[in-house]
């Protein structure tokens, strides 16, 4: 009677096995999609308490911070004291509303490794910091809280670059958030007022909003006609107050239906700074969708940027408007199926001002230790040539007659060479969107902007870039010359 | 010789709780304390008390069978003791009373035999059903029954200044197994002799076949009364292996496993719990919030914990329910990591291993079946839930021996541990 018991144990381990089995799918094997599902909130938990690293700016200026907790002395409450102002950058790091920012994409760093896992506690015998790192970014705080202040009551966003760095000095979307609500009690309840809320303050509107980018989207289509050598500033157009698009019984006319010059010719430079749409229309079509694009790509369309955060995708649709000339037309000014985010556009922006060199925009500069000692430092990085220095040099002196004698007029600085485009794109909603691009000074620029307002800043169909959008992009510039 | 390396291999897994305890201190900010002393005094007692019963009651006894539950009990009591400190300190108490009650077993059967256990078979029969109907005893001042969660299979004893309950399932299994080790011993020409050809069938007698139905009837019985699915599984499949084990008939075993099917089918159209648990075994995601959340959560600990676990203390298996219990083994899983899962894998096999080979090596019958049957039920006990918390079987809510918290089936399991070490003993003098 050996044998059955035999069988029987046999049975048994071979039940063991499937034990086993299973053990290591889940925790070998399978591990991602468990550890990761949304719903396991354990990472969230383990975080939530503990000690984490600061984030300051350039300047120290502290905009995260975590504070001990008087009642429990192995915990620590995190901090947000700038508030609002940084929200889209500083993001932050909550149990019960989740993670964004630099709180998300840098909590590897900033997080405390005295949690004795073993792996850590074999870090530390080999002479490894278990102590939170902290974090310096780029932002400019004098820059940032004026352009808070700046778009207080609309709807928009305003980022700045530093040129020939790619280093974000502003990064600003507004209406914003307080970020202390998503962390304290009751922070489920603030979260989901503030997804309710029809102003959406948790939306990034610098990197993660797409809008049309109306005729700031005309620096692009000038980029591509002089890079090309199809056109040069002197390059005459017909001057008509409606442009016909082909194949299609829609026109396009310029802003107020007005002629552009005198109604006979008008050279590019003249269409550029009254930017007028007629001529753009037809000088997209004319150049072609693939030109187009392709200057728009070398700008950095089509793909997201890394801040580290990820941010939307600026699209220009190449592909369908090929054999389209109306919505190529269409899309020459920045309207149709193009878009783009602020963020986008203040990189045309610097490449145009860093001769033609695009660098790739990032808010983190450097990683210190709990002793201050630089730890990793993030150098500029180049994106990729967006165009020819002189190509860039024809484009600035476009910009600069701009802010001098065309819409961007009240982007001018006194004493300060500023150079810019403006673009009032046909917002969503009925009213339009204000834009404004520029940068400054232009024989040595330091600072690149792109500001948007939506709903035409409030001031109904009055509301454009020149009106609304410009006169923020020069105190921004006044301001940060004057530093 | 093995006797002193099973002696350290005590103090070893002694010191291994103790040091997990303070791992949890630590991980609370706290410091190694009293508690960490408390817990190594308390598991080198109870381990040491059993240890030298053995010596002196069972000297004969395999050194291969202690070590291991040391350790299990080991990995159970850090996570017991990290969930909730008040009932790691009730744990500690049943630590030693389950020792003590070992203690008294090896005593016992020490004097007078194992085999002593075969005279008062039916007295096993009836304090076994006793025991498992105990839980639906109206509320007599004393003594009561008690629901927890949906099961009722809990009573509570009353005593004066405190109610301190109790789970007789986890006595009522080894009743069970020592009457049916006798009544198999005493009965096997019967069962292996007479058949009855049915079509193609060979079946025993019907008569013989009686004890089958009426465990089958009684299983069921457990299942609608008390809503255990744990227990009523356990009894019935022990049940079949052991008269498989006794008269080498297949027959028995694929019967045993239709009843088993029929009955699981029959409860699974009648029965809303038994339905939840079966959705929560198929898909425990497609119900997270509800049905699905207490395996959901076990998977996710599971998953965390990964390869080397989140460390004791630094984890959060109390996100499980009745981590404490049923998911104890998710706990270890989760802080202990894939290392800890497989350590305590390990350990339950070795421990069913050493059972077996006692059984094998037995050459009295009764013993042979007597060790057979507790090998089953520890395995059977620990594969059902282990396998539930790894959705290999549904879930049944049956505690890990050794592992989850609970007196009775600390008790239970020692007492089980006793026995077997007794037959160890016997057989190799």
């Amino acid at each position: 009677m050996n044998r059955p018991t035999r069988r029987l144990a046999v049975a048994l381990f071979v039940a063991f096995g499937m034990l086993l089995g299973a053990v290591t799918w889940y925790q070998v094997l399978a591990v991602d999609r468990y550890r990761n599902d949304p719903r396991n909130t354990r990472t969230a938990l383990s975080e939530s308490g503990k000690e984490r690293g600061v984030i300051v700016t350039r300047d120290g200026v502290v905009l995260a911070r975590s504070d001990p907790n008087p009642q429990e002395p192995t915990s620590y409450d995190r901090k947000y004291p700038e508030g609002e102002v940084f929200a889209p950058v500083v993001g932050y790091t909550s149990l019960l509303a989740g993670s964004v920012g630099v709180e998300r994409t840098f909590a590897d760093e900033l997080r405390s490794r005295r949690d004795f896992t073993i792996s850590d506690l074999i870090a530390a015998a080999l002479g490894g910091d278990l102590r939170p790192r902290s974090v310096q970014v780029s932002i400019d705080p004098t820059l940032q809280r004026k352009a808070y202040e700046l778009l207080a009551g609309q709807r928009g966003a305003v980022v700045a670059l530093d040129p020939s760095t790619g280093e974000i000095l502003a990064y600003v979307s507004a209406p914003s958030y307080d970020p202390n609500r998503l962390t304290a009690a009751g922070a489920v309840e603030a979260r989901q007022q503030l997804l309710d809320d029809p102003l959406t303050p948790l939306i990034d509107r610098a990197g993660n909003s797409l809008y049309a980018p109306g005729s700031t989207f005309k620096t692009i289509v000038a980029a591509a006609a002089i890079e090309s050598g199809f056109a040069s500033p002197e390059t005459e157009f017909p001057d008509v107050s409606e442009f016909p698009l082909p194949g299609s019984t829609a026109t396009i006319s310029n802003f107020g239906d007005r002629l552009c010059l005198d109604g006979n010719s008008v050279t590019l430079q003249i269409a550029f700074v009254r930017s007028c749409n007629t001529v753009f229309a037809d000088l997209a079509i004319q150049l072609g969708a693939q030109p187009v694009g392709a200057t728009a790509g070398a700008f950095g369309f089509d793909r997201p940027f890394d801040l580290p955060w990820t941010t939307a995708e600026s699209t220009f649709p190449e592909a369908s408007l090929r054999n389209d000339d109306a919505a190529l037309g269409q899309s020459g000014i920045g309207e149709r199926d193009v878009r783009a985010t602020p963020l986008q556009m203040a990189v045309v922006a610097a490449a145009i001002a860093n001769q033609g060199e695009a660098m790739r925009p990032y808010v983190v500069r450097q990683i210190f230790n709990a002793d201050g000692v630089t730890e990793r430092v993030f150098d500029p990085v180049v994106e990729g040539r967006a165009l020819s220095p002189a190509a860039a040099a024809v484009m600035t002196d476009l910009m600069e007659r701009v802010v001098t004698n065309g819409t961007g007029g009240r982007a001018s600085v006194p004493g300060v060479r500023v150079a810019g485009k403006t673009g009032t794109a046909q917002g969503t909603g009925g009213a339009p969107e204000a834009w404004f691009i520029g940068f400054a000074p232009v024989d040595n620029p330091s600072i690149a902007i792109a500001v948007l307002v939506e709903d035409g800043g409030g001031s109904g169909e009055d509301g454009t870039g020149g009106s609304v959008a410009a006169p923020i992009a020069g105190e921004l510039i006044r301001l940060w010359l004057a530093r | 010789m093995t006797r002193n390396l099973e002696a350290a291999l005590l103090a070893g897994a002694a010191a291994l709780t103790a040091f997990g305890v303070a791992l949890v201190e630590f991980a609370r900010g706290g410091t190694a304390d009293a508690q960490s002393g408390l817990t190594f005094l308390t598991f080198a007692l109870a381990f040491g008390l059993v240890h030298i019963a053995i010596r002196r009651f069972a000297p004969q006894a395999t050194s291969a069978l202690l070590p291991p539950v040391a350790l299990v009990a080991a990995f159970g009591f850090i996570e017991v003791y990290r969930l909730d400190q008040q009932k790691a300190s009730l744990q500690r108490w049943w630590l030693v009373i389950g020792a003590v009650a070992a203690v008294i077993v090896l005593a016992w059967t020490g004097r007078k035999g194992v085999g002593v256990l075969r005279r008062y078979r039916n007295v096993l029969f009836l304090s076994g059903v006793l025991l498992l109907l105990m839980p639906l005893l109206p509320d007599l001042g004393v003594i009561r029954g008690k629901e927890v969660n949906g099961s009722r299979l809990w009573i509570e004893v009353q005593l004066g200044f405190t109610g301190l309950s109790f789970q007789p399932a986890e006595l009522a299994k080894l009743a069970f197994v020592g009457f049916l080790a006798a009544y198999l011993a005493d009965r096997q020409p019967a069962l292996t002799g007479a058949r009855r050809r049915i079509g193609f069938v060979s079946i025993p007698e019907p008569r013989q076949l009686l004890p089958l139905l009426l465990i089958w009837v009684g299983s069921l019985g457990v299942l609608v009364s008390q809503r255990d699915l744990g227990a009523s599984l356990l009894l019935f499949s022990v049940f079949v292996g052991l008269i498989y084990s006794a008269t080498g008939q297949s027959g028995y075993l694929s019967g045993g496993l239709g009843l088993m099917a029929a009955g699981g089918f029959v409860a699974w159209q009648l029965f809303d719990h038994v339905q939840r648990r079966v959705t929560a075994w198929l898909d425990p995601f497609s119900d997270f919030a509800g049905a699905g959340y207490q395996v959901g959560q076990g998977v996710f600990a599971l998953g965390t914990g990964s390869l080397a676990g989140s460390g004791p203390g630094q984890g959060r298996p109390d996100l499980i329910p009745q981590a404490i219990t049923d998911f104890i083994f998710a706990a270890v899983g989760e802080e202990f990591g894939f290392a800890g899962s497989v350590a305590v894998l390990c350990g339950y096999a070795l421990i069913v291993a050493a059972g077996f080979g006692i059984a094998l090596s037995s050459r009295d019958r009764y013993r042979k079946l007597l060790a057979t049957g507790l090998t089953l039920t520890l395995g059977i006990q620990t594969f059902l839930i282990i396998g539930g918390v790894l959705r290999v079987v549904p879930l049944t809510g049956i505690t890990l021996p050794f592992m989850s918290y609970g007196g009775s089936s600390l008790v239970g399991n020692f007492i089980l541990i006793a026995l077997l070490a007794r037959i160890s003993h016997e057989e190799a003098t």
